[in-house]
């Protein structure tokens, strides 16, 4: 230590007086070539300088050593020396180089490919100009158990004029159009927003102008286009803005174009969360602001004022909160029914449902570049022993310990670059084959792609990998002394003990990170088979289902709305192969509307109001979705025909506001008690049915005949409720000749009707539970590399052990031992290693799977047949790995093996 | 490092350490001087060109067993003298000892025959 302290001050001292030192080189040398030709000369050599000069040696290559001895850094030429030499040695083994290579590339490209993920759905900027300010903000009525909303049409009014904390506030809303005139009518995602939203956002449009204050009000019919609207349907033509455009077959005259790469809303949000291809002003009609408590639709984004934190404005809203509710009718408010305003980032908004999931993979593929680590440095330590003579050689030629730790990461960073390099190219093929449904489903995938971030990761690890491995094999070579390795005996292994410690050492770690990967896969894949055979509460299969919203301007009647649905039901019915066909509002995993009822009979104190979601239907819904009756029945024909103010109501629903009692007979009603709405009977009650991602609990929930919406909310169109149009249709044989047909059939019934895509239930389905599925996979793969690299680790070293031992089995077998006994040897020592890999790994696993319980699906951490299987498993591919070594080692030819020593 | 490193390990690495420790113990020299006895003391030892004297020299000095200063030699040139530190002393006399004990368990085993 004090010699180390003692070299480092000495340095730093020369460094300060580097031209004093470089002097003090250049004197001592000449001083000795000079007393040298001088000794010569007096004893009558003929050349004496020459001479002296060439027993000496390079003075400049003795002087650029010394230099290199006091230098505290690397110079860079000692840095190219050592990486042309480790080029060179690496060239001289290319099998060895290859296989490193490979590995490093393996476990980098699948760490590179992850991060990529991360850093497009979590990390990425929104793309917003101070994005960290923007707010999404809620409605909840904690009280009715209701929680988060969008905002109600007088709520947000409300909201905007009371709020200070924020510099604007912006609300909007998802609202499909049918976007015709010119070419073929096209359905298309649109938004309804405030005029203030394109301020909160921070970006203007690219041509044209967006709205101003005050459009938003009715009768303003005013659009802007996305960028890539306006590419794909009017061919980039500037002269669109000022133009009329139909969008339910209403004009609406263009007035801007945004920017290229402006996405608005985003998809992750549970409400409007679908980017659009146009925006229109956001009108509030007298209609909309009748009541409060319904139409919680309207999604609110809020930018902070500049010093304002998230908490200051949090506070603000707890205060704003029963200013809103004391605008609610007193009956309402008592009710229970008041609201609470909330408040959370927006990039939380979008995508921190998926912070937990992701950072858990990141960790697990980490683990698999550990796994990877380990084994490449596994190899080099079984190739230093093949260089002990090269060290040393070095070490008595004067090589400090610093230099040959120089070396090997030169090496180390040749192998690593190449790795890195390897590893980008893969994850970049990785990337090109992302599945498409998830990028449909997860946020911020449509972005996946190797930025600099990602490229700056990638590099990071790299050099981190180098270094690790490269300094492994450091403290089994200081040991050696360079006389004991000029020898040439190899039985010797007193240093070689120690190398080979290590190595089984890496060995054990590698299974054991195998092992808690293989755990984590189990879990996940035991979740995941969980959640898909939950009982959905409906039958999907053969189920096909369309989607079609009726356009206000053609359809600005109840009358010619039911007409339509009357034609369609009758007409999809006539289908061959069609056993019945309905259509409703929604379809079961999505919601469209949230109300409050109350029940009949119940005093005052119990009358608090409960809140359900709502699905209007018309025709044979329940049967065609193979829902399941509990009691009473289902909705009769003639109450499709005419309004017998009847209502249908699910098991929870039942449970909630009737416990105990029969439900069927009982009376419930939109809204408080003294309301307009007229009293509902129950008819019936209907098992439990998903209404959004599986594993979710269900939810409350209420079916009414479509004929039982009042007329007064569609006459004269005041906005889209009710004109959304879902069918689905139970048939047999083959659902996609039959989506040929439904289509058909629909464009009979409208010619200029756009039809969203018709996809079966199943599809449906499946693309719900698609990040369990993309999770569980993700885990699977990494587990199984894990596995792959442990074992090739194992058998590699294992090998090497048998090479080694090659005399000593030679011997054995010799004096009559067998074959089986001599496998027995080899697979007990991979077995040992096997099994202590096995126990650090499960009680590791233990641990760290407590970590993930929370993302798992009714699985338990501990789940007894996960971890029974995972040991059968690692022991049977670890058993391949021992075999073949030990399969080896008894082809020894004892006598041969014995000559060779 | 140093106090904890296997005693009998130093003890081959680097006979160029211990000739340089062994010269210098008789008082200050140059390198040239240094050189030269070695050159007498033990011809084998510097059948390799003499340059490469200087960076054992060097790192001795580094790692504080030799001190060094400038000063005019005997025919009026600047030269770099090395001497003992302390610690340059106390490690010459552990390797003589330690060369000692190995040199005579040697001699007891060629002995016993």
């Amino acid at each position: 230590m004090a010699e180390w302290l003692s070299s480092l001050r000495q340095r730093l001292n020369a460094l300060l007086r580097r031209r004093q030192l470089e002097q003090d080189l250049h004197d001592e040398l000449a001083f000795h070539v000079a007393m040298r030709e001088e000794q010569l000369r007096t004893s009558g050599a003929i050349d004496a300088h020459a001479a002296a000069r060439r027993r000496f040696g390079s003075v400049s290559r003795v002087r650029e050593d010394l230099r290199e001895t006091w230098a505290i850094a690397p110079s860079v030429t000692s840095l190219v020396r050592d990486l042309r030499y480790a080029a060179r040695t690496l060239r001289h083994s290319p099998a060895f180089a290859a296989v490193i290579i490979l590995t490093l590339g393996l476990g980098i490209g699948a760490n590179t490919a992850f991060f990529s993920v991360v850093n497009a759905v979590l990390i990425r900027p929104l793309g917003y100009p101070d994005a960290e300010r923007l707010v999404l903000l809620e409605e909840g009525f904690p009280q009715a158990r209701i929680e988060r909303l969008p905002f109600s049409p007088l709520d947000f009014e409300d909201f905007r004029v009371y709020q200070q904390s924020f510099e604007d506030v912006a609300a909007y809303r998802n609202v499909p159009f049918e976007l015709s005139g010119g070419r073929t009518p096209e359905r298309i995602m649109g938004a309804k927003v405030s005029p203030e939203l394109f301020r909160v956002l921070g970006t203007g449009s690219a041509i044209g102008r967006v709205f101003s204050a005050g459009e938003d009000r009715p009768g303003v019919n005013v659009a802007i286009l996305s960028w890539g609207l306006w590419q794909s349907r009017y061919a980039a033509a500037p002269s669109i803005v000022g133009q009329s455009i139909h969008l339910d077959r209403q004009p609406y005259i263009v007035i801007g174009i945004m920017p290229a790469g402006f996405v608005f809303p985003r998809r992750g949000p549970l409400f409007n969360g679908e980017p659009v291809a146009l925006w229109v002003p956001i009108a509030f009609t007298d209609r909309e602001r009748v009541e409060r408590g319904t139409l919680h639709a309207n999604s609110v984004i809020g930018k902070l004022k500049a010093g304002v934190s998230l908490s200051e404005a949090r506070a603000e809203l707890d205060l704003l909160s029963p200013r809103i509710a004391a605008n609610y009718p007193p009956a309402v408010r008592n009710a229970g029914f008041a609201p609470k305003l909330f408040a959370l980032p927006f990039r939380e908004g979008i995508s921190g449902r998926y912070q937990a999931p992701l950072l858990m993979l990141l960790a697990a593929v980490g683990l698999v570049l550990l796994v990877a680590c380990a084994n490449v440095a596994n190899l080099i330590l079984s190739r230093t022993a093949g260089r002990t003579r090269e060290f040393a050689v070095r070490a008595a030629l004067g090589a400090r310990r610093a230099q040959v730790v120089q070396l090997l990461l030169c090496e180390a960073l040749l192998l690593s670059a190449a790795g890195g390099a390897l590893g980008v190219a893969l994850a970049y093929g990785t990337i090109k084959t992302a599945p498409a449904v998830l990028t449909r489903t997860v946020p911020g995938l449509e972005h996946l792609a190797l930025d600099f971030r990602v490229l700056a990761f990638t590099a990071a690890v790299s050099l981190a990998t180098a270094f690790i491995f490269a300094l492994v094999p450091v403290p089994t070579l200081d040991r050696r002394t360079p006389v004991d390795s000029l020898r040439d005996d190899s039985s010797r292994a007193t240093s070689g003990v120690r190398k080979v410690q290590v190595q089984r050492g890496l060995v054990v770690l590698t299974v054991s990170l195998a092992c808690v990967l293989l755990v984590g896969a189990g879990l996940f894949i035991r979740s995941f088979a969980t959640l898909v055979a939950t009982d959905t509460g409906f039958r999907p299969a053969q189920v096909l289902t369309a989607s079609m919203t009726l356009p206000r301007a053609f359809y600005a009647t109840a009358s010619s709305v039911r007409t339509f649905h009357e034609s369609l039901v009758r007409g999809l019915s006539n289908l061959p192969g069609v056993r019945t066909a309905s259509i409703a509002t929604d379809l079961p995993l999505t919601i469209y509307e949230v109300r409050a009822f109350t029940t009949e009979g119940l005093n005052v104190l119990n009358g608090a109001r409960h809140t359900t979601t709502l699905t209007w239907v018309h025709g044979p819904y329940f049967e065609t979705l193979g829902m399941t009756l509990d009691r009473g029945r289902f909705f009769a024909a003639g109450e499709h025909a005419q309004n017998r103010s009847v209502v249908i109501v699910n098991e929870k629903l039942a449970a909630l506001a009737w416990p105990g009692e029969d439900p069927i007979g009982k009376r419930l009603k939109w809204g408080a008690a003294g309301g307009q709405a007229p009293w509902l009977t129950v008819v019936g009650v209907i098992r439990n049915v998903a209404d959004g991602p599986l594993g979710e609990e269900r939810r409350i929930h209420a079916y009414e005949p479509f004929r039982q919406l009042p007329d007064f909310f569609l006459d004269g169109a005041p906005n889209q409720f009710g004109r959304d149009v879902k069918a689905a249709i139970l048939a047999d044989g083959d659902l996609r000749a039959l989506a040929v047909l439904v289509r058909r059939e629909i464009s009979k019934l409208d010619r200029q009707l756009a039809v969203d895509s018709i996809r079966t239930m199943d599809d449906h389905v499946s693309e719900v539970v698609a990040p369990q599925r993309f999770v569980a996979l993700l885990v699977g793969v990494f587990a199984a590399m894990a596995l792959l690299l442990a074992s090739v680790g194992l058998y590699g070293l294992l090998a090497y052990t048998t090479a080694q031992r090659r005399k000593e089995i030679a011997v054995r077998m010799a004096l009559g031992a067998e074959r089986p006994t001599v496998m027995r040897m080899v697979i007990g020592e991979g077995a040992r290693l096997v099994g202590a890999g096995l126990l650090i790994g499960l009680l590791g696993a233990l641990a760290v799977s407590r970590l993930v319980a929370s993302l798992l699906y009714q699985t338990g951490s501990f789940d007894p047949l996960v971890f029974a299987i995972v040991p059968g498993v690692l022991g049977s591919v670890t058993f391949l790995a021992c075999a073949l070594p030990a399969w080896h080692a008894t082809r020894v030819e004892p006598v041969s093996a014995l000559r060779t020593e | 490092m140093g106090a904890d490193r296997d005693k009998s390990a130093d003890l081959v690495q680097g006979t160029l350490e211990l000739l340089i420790l062994r010269t210098l113990a008789t008082g200050e020299k140059h390198g040239y001087e240094i050189a030269e006895w070695i050159h007498t003391a033990s011809a084998e030892a510097l059948s390799v060109e003499e340059g490469a004297l200087y960076p054992a020299l060097h790192r001795l000095e580094l790692r504080g067993l030799l001190a060094s200063g400038w000063d005019v030699s005997a025919n009026n040139r600047r030269a770099k003298y090395y001497r003992l530190t302390p610690s340059g002393r106390k490690r010459l006399k552990d390797v003589t000892e330690s060369l000692r004990r190995s040199s005579s368990a040697i001699n007891r085993v060629l002995e016993a025959t």
